[in-house]
């Protein structure tokens, strides 16, 4: 039962985080255009290389929670324990993300220069 | 049977974390030239060619790395499961280890390239050039 719930747990966490990162890359281009001053070639450049910092960081994660699994052996403790694990990183990701828009905010009402 | 699991779990572990390292590498210093060639205002070859060792660097450091935390020490009997979770732990420990040198990596660069812009302010005053 384990292993089934690990088949179905990899590709929604896997999905959701590339799906969530590719949003941030495309919508965070602006901010990053804002601190740099609209320098286009390192704004894509830095874009590029945090976006693969944040999928190495997030997917690790997610793939080390397999590591502490409760022992399943029915179907319904596969459901709960299944939500209960995804709820718990979709929340952390949702906090994640506001801080991350907080700092963006900061960062460009400072108007820092990096 | 428990060596064999434990050699297929080698088996698993090591393409994915080389081809890991390998993209990784590969992401960062495609884009890292930029920054190389704003640090050493437009000379491009020292540029390329100091991009070209740090690339070097971080391919010895994390293969290597890799290498060292390969061994999977197990007592007892080993089914699937605990194969997968014992190879979930080390690759996702190693996944956060290289987002980690990621950022590092990054960190220089930007420091890097203040550094070189504070340079080129004071570039007339030489005694302030060695910062």
């Amino acid at each position: 039962m384990n292993i089934i719930s690990y088949i179905i747990y990899l590709p929604i966490i896997f999905i959701l985080m590339i799906k969530i990162g590719w949003i941030l890359y495309e919508n965070g281009e602006v901010f990053l255009n804002a601190i740099f001053k609209g320098d286009k070639t390192l704004v894509k450049n830095t874009n590029n290389i945090l976006l693969a910092g944040y999928y190495l960081i997030n997917l690790g994660f997610a793939t080390i929670t397999i590591s502490c699994w409760e022992d399943i052996y029915t179907i319904e403790q596969l459901i709960s324990f299944l939500a209960e694990v995804l709820g718990k990183i979709i929340i952390t990701l949702a906090i994640m993300h506001y801080n991350n828009i907080f700092w963006l905010n900061y960062l460009s009402k400072r108007n820092i220069n990096i | 049977m428990e060596n064999s699991k434990i050699v297929i779990g080698y088996l698993i572990y090591l393409p994915i974390v080389i081809l890991l390292t390998i993209y990784v590498s590969k992401a960062l210093f495609k884009n890292g030239k930029t920054f190389m060639i704003d640090i050493f205002k437009g000379n491009e070859d020292i540029a390329l060619a100091t991009n070209r060792l740090f690339e070097v660097g971080f391919y010895l450091l994390n293969i290597g790395w890799a290498l060292l935390v390969l061994k999977i020490s197990y007592i007892g009997i080993m089914n699937n499961q605990t194969l997968i979770e014992i190879l979930s732990r080390k690759i996702g420990a190693f996944s956060i280890y290289l987002g980690a040198m990621l950022f590092i990596n990054l960190f220089l660069f930007f420091r890097g390239r203040k550094k070189s812009k504070i340079n080129n302010l004071t570039i007339n005053t030489p005694e302030q050039i060695n910062l």
